[in-house]
């Protein structure tokens, strides 16, 4: 009995490993065939590569679109990654213990905060100070819906991740080690830079890998204060235009103007592909570093 | 002794929270010579070593009264510079800690640190002190190669190299046998026993028969307290205290 | 020196301090920006708190309306958002013991599920509420309650399922060893082994995952639609949150505005105290836990 029960089990969790697998597969192809309304007209290259984004006129043009995905998530990882790593570094090498262990329920509940509260946030904090501070600073007018905002508010979200990660990394370091460093006379920065992450420098970056895929999943919180308007960015300080932003924004029109559905799941599937091709490089690149590392 | 000791040890009490790991500990270190610290384990044999160096300052809680004069200066005195104290001292650890990078690069981590900027004048001392520690000829043809690529007995020897290329005054050693097989162990004792001519070695170890293979003087610690020391032959022929005698006999270990 | 000229030491030093400057002022930021949001929303929700916005559901033309509250909301929420982690954690949790006990980490098996984990993690949500719609069309479902459980469940199943993993594959062999050397068939060692081992990681992951589903917009956009009511059945539609929030932020109406606020702080509420609740629940069990 206790076998068969054994057999049982194995055979049933063995259905529910294939289900990733089979859900990837579903999604991209769920989207493709609700893009092929519009992917059988317009050539791939226009819908890509054109800026020109006028549903109404039946120009479908996702370039403004796909630049604003990138402005903000390089922005955001430019912000985030050094702020993150740096404060691990204090968090581990120079915060007494008490610190460093009430920092880490703190950062836990940063990383809880739902995306519409940090929109919130940033559109009562973070859009008057890009508009009100930062954009004169710079010299320019903004109405601080902007490229910026959305970066400063997805960087924030995306710190908890990237810190998590690299304490553990910094964690697994032995002591011993800096001791070592320390011992011939080294002083702590110096330790931490040759030693710490050195040793460390695989494990950070996937600590940033893992924060970019964050950072780029984020839909709401940059919605909201991003400014959605449909052209190419120019500046940190123009407004911008997501592909997740342009999904959620148009869900209410989709279904009156012909194709605008399809046109929106091509924006999706688009997220998608990129997702997708986006882990198979990381995979990649890991797999090299751990391998020259052994 | 010739000459004032290098390193005097007076009254030094060591806190951990509230245990009290050693008590009132007074020592002078004789100079160019091998001083073997023994006792039970957990009687604070490393703690008594690691205050030397002020390795101590990176654990928490620890509380360090009294003083440890390096050449007449306490280590302890509230403006003293740590680098510096540190560089005057190689600490050779029970498990070898190779750094993360390169073979050369690990024994040239420490003078970089400390300034040495010409190639030349750095591939000199990696070899000099390669050489010192006997390890030049196993490793001369792959000096680029990641240092965790060599058996536990070679890089316990490129510890050696790189704790000897900061050119300090005094080795310390925490049990650096401990983790090698017998002929490793061998090894490292030897060169041990040839750099005392250079530099003022302490050693702890928790193995006798190596205590009475090296030391030229012994330290007995025991539960905290320094309970007997002195010249090793005398203390290994005629203990004074009973304690030592039971260590020395095997009845506590 | 001994040949080496300590005149960099004031170098090194500057060099030493000002990095610890910076490293402490990074970590400064980071909390300074916890500090701010949360302070942000307590200034701007404590007006708008009140026992009826809580206990009442929006009365009488919903966006224009002074009266009632968030009730609708906030149940539609907590139905949606506990539906969804049940489903993910029955998948969640025999796909990471399957990946932990039958399959070595890196047999083929284990090495395509967890890539393709990874993909899931990294989907944005409105992929998520993008697909489930189209499920929901091609299932012929409305807009409603179990449209919206079905998608977070999604969303929350790679979530769960990576930080269950994390915790199980810290579970060291030695245990699942000594259970497989008593005799024990894999599924046994499994359940009682490897559950009661992890269970305080487990949890964390269960609670982490429900924060992320019933904080989630993007993925309820499409697939829960939006009313006064609080849901009464599966194939009602179900007010959350997250939308709530979203909706109506953006009314000019002040006192529309306001539930906006109140919805915040309820929402960040919640994410507080399952997070406080997680640590709790995570001592008591880690009692059982071997060291």
């Amino acid at each position: 009995m206790r076998l068969f029960k054994d057999a049982l089990a194995r055979r049933a969790m063995g259905l529910v490993a294939a289900l990733p697998g089979i859900l990837v597969l579903l999604i991209v192809v769920g989207l493709f065939l609700k893009s092929k309304a519009i992917l059988g007209i317009e050539p791939l290259s226009r819908l890509l590569f054109s800026s020109a984004w006028h549903p109404l006129k039946g120009q479908f043009g996702l370039l403004a679109f796909i630049t604003g995905t990138v402005w903000v998530t390089v922005t955001a990882l430019v912000l985030a990654v050094p702020v993150s790593i740096l404060a691990a570094i204090y968090l581990s090498e120079y915060a007494p213990r008490w610190v460093r262990e009430s920092a880490k329920p703190a950062v836990d509940l940063l990383a809880g905060l739902p995306s519409v509260v940090y929109g919130v946030w940033g559109v009562l904090l973070v859009v008057p100070f890009v508009g009100g501070v930062l954009a004169p600073l710079a010299g320019v007018y903004s109405s601080g819906y902007s490229i910026l905002a959305g970066g400063i508010v997805l960087a924030i979200m995306t710190f908890p991740t990237i810190i998590h990660v690299t304490l553990e990394v910094f964690a697994s370091v032995p002591r011993s080690l800096r001791d070592a460093s320390l011992s011939l006379g080294a002083t702590k920065w110096e330790t931490t830079r040759h030693v710490v992450l050195r040793k460390g420098a695989q494990g950070i970056l996937a600590a940033s890998v893992l924060g970019f895929s964050r950072a780029f999943g984020e839909t709401m919180a940059v919605l909201m204060v991003v400014g959605n308007v449909p052209a190419v960015p120019r500046s940190l300080f123009d407004p911008g235009y997501p592909l997740p932003a342009l999904i959620a924004n148009n869900y209410g029109e989709m279904m009156s103007v012909p194709r605008y559905d399809a046109a929106l799941m091509t924006a999706a599937l688009v997220l998608m592909l990129i997702v997708l091709f986006f882990n198979v490089l990381a995979r990649r690149i890991l797999v090299r570093v751990e391998r020259r590392v052994r | 002794m010739n000459g004032p000791a290098p390193i005097s040890i007076r009254n030094l009490s060591v806190f951990y929270g509230d245990l009290q790991v050693l008590k009132d500990v007074n020592l002078d270190i004789p100079a160019k010579k091998i001083t073997v610290i023994i006792g039970p384990s957990g009687c604070g044999k490393t703690t008594l070593l690691l205050s030397l160096n002020r390795l101590l300052d990176t654990a928490e809680g620890v509380r360090i009264r009294g003083q440890v004069l390096l050449d007449g200066e306490d280590i302890y005195a509230p403006r003293t510079e740590v680098t510096r104290i540190r560089k005057k001292m190689g600490l050779l650890s029970q498990k070898p800690q190779v750094l993360p990078m390169s073979i050369h690069d690990n024994v040239a981590y420490g003078p970089r640190i400390h300034g040495l900027r010409s190639k030349k004048d750095i591939d000199r001392r990696v070899e000099h002190y390669l050489k010192v520690a006997g390890l030049w000829e196993e490793v001369k043809d792959r000096l680029r190669e990641p240092a965790s690529v060599l058996s536990v007995g070679q890089q316990q020897r490129l510890c050696l190299a790189r704790g000897l290329a900061v050119e300090p005054e005094i080795i310390l050693g925490d049990e650096p046998t401990s983790a090698l097989d017998p002929q490793s162990s061998q090894n490292v004792e030897r060169r041990l026993m040839e750099l005392k001519q250079e530099y003022t070695v302490v050693v702890v170890t928790h193995i006798l028969r190596q205590a009475r293979r090296v030391a030229d003087y012994l330290a007995f610690l025991y539960l905290g307290e320094l309970v007997e020391h002195g010249p090793a032959a005398e203390v290994f022929a005629n203990p004074k205290d009973p304690r030592t005698r039971a260590y020395l006999t095997g009845e506590i270990s | 020196m001994n040949g080496v000229a300590n005149g960099r030491l004031g170098k090194r030093k500057r060099a030493d301090l000002f990095f610890r400057v910076l490293a402490t002022a990074s970590a400064a930021v980071v909390l300074l920006s916890l500090l701010l949001i949360l302070g942000t929303i307590l200034w701007k929700s404590v007006p708008a708190l009140s026992l009826s916005m809580l206990t009442q559901t929006p009365k009488g033309g919903f966006y224009l309306g002074k009266e009632g509250g968030i009730l609708n909301a906030i149940v539609g929420s907590l139905y949606l958002a506990i539906g969804a982690t049940v489903l993910a954690f029955l998948l969640s949790l025999p796909l990471v013991l399957y990946l932990n006990i039958y399959k070595g980490r890196a047999s083929k098996t284990a090495v395509w599920t967890r890539f393709f984990l990874d993909v899931l993690w990294g989907v944005p949500s409105i992929v998520y509420g993008a697909f489930g719609f189209v499920v929901m069309l091609a299932l012929g479902l409305r807009a409603s309650l179990l449209a919206g459980m079905l998608t977070v469940a999604l969303l929350e199943f790679p979530i769960m399922s990576r930080a269950i993993d994390e915790v199980m594959r810290l579970v060291p062999r030695e245990l699942t060893e000594a259970s497989d050397s008593l005799g024990a068939t894999r599924f046994e060692t499994a359940l009682k082994v490897m559950v009661r081992q992890s269970a305080p990681g487990i949890l964390t992951g269960v609670l982490l995952a429900f924060g992320r589903g019933i904080g989630d917009a993007a993925s309820v956009l499409f697939t829960a639609g939006f009313t006064d009511r609080v849901p009464a059945s599966l194939a009602d539609p179900a007010a959350t949150l997250p939308l709530a929030i979203f909706f109506q932020l953006g009314t000019p109406f002040p006192e529309v505005q306001q539930r906006a606020y109140a919805s915040a702080a309820v929402l960040t509420l919640i994410i507080l105290l399952i997070s406080l609740a997680g640590r709790a629940m995570s001592r008591k069990y880690t009692r059982h836990v071997v060291k």
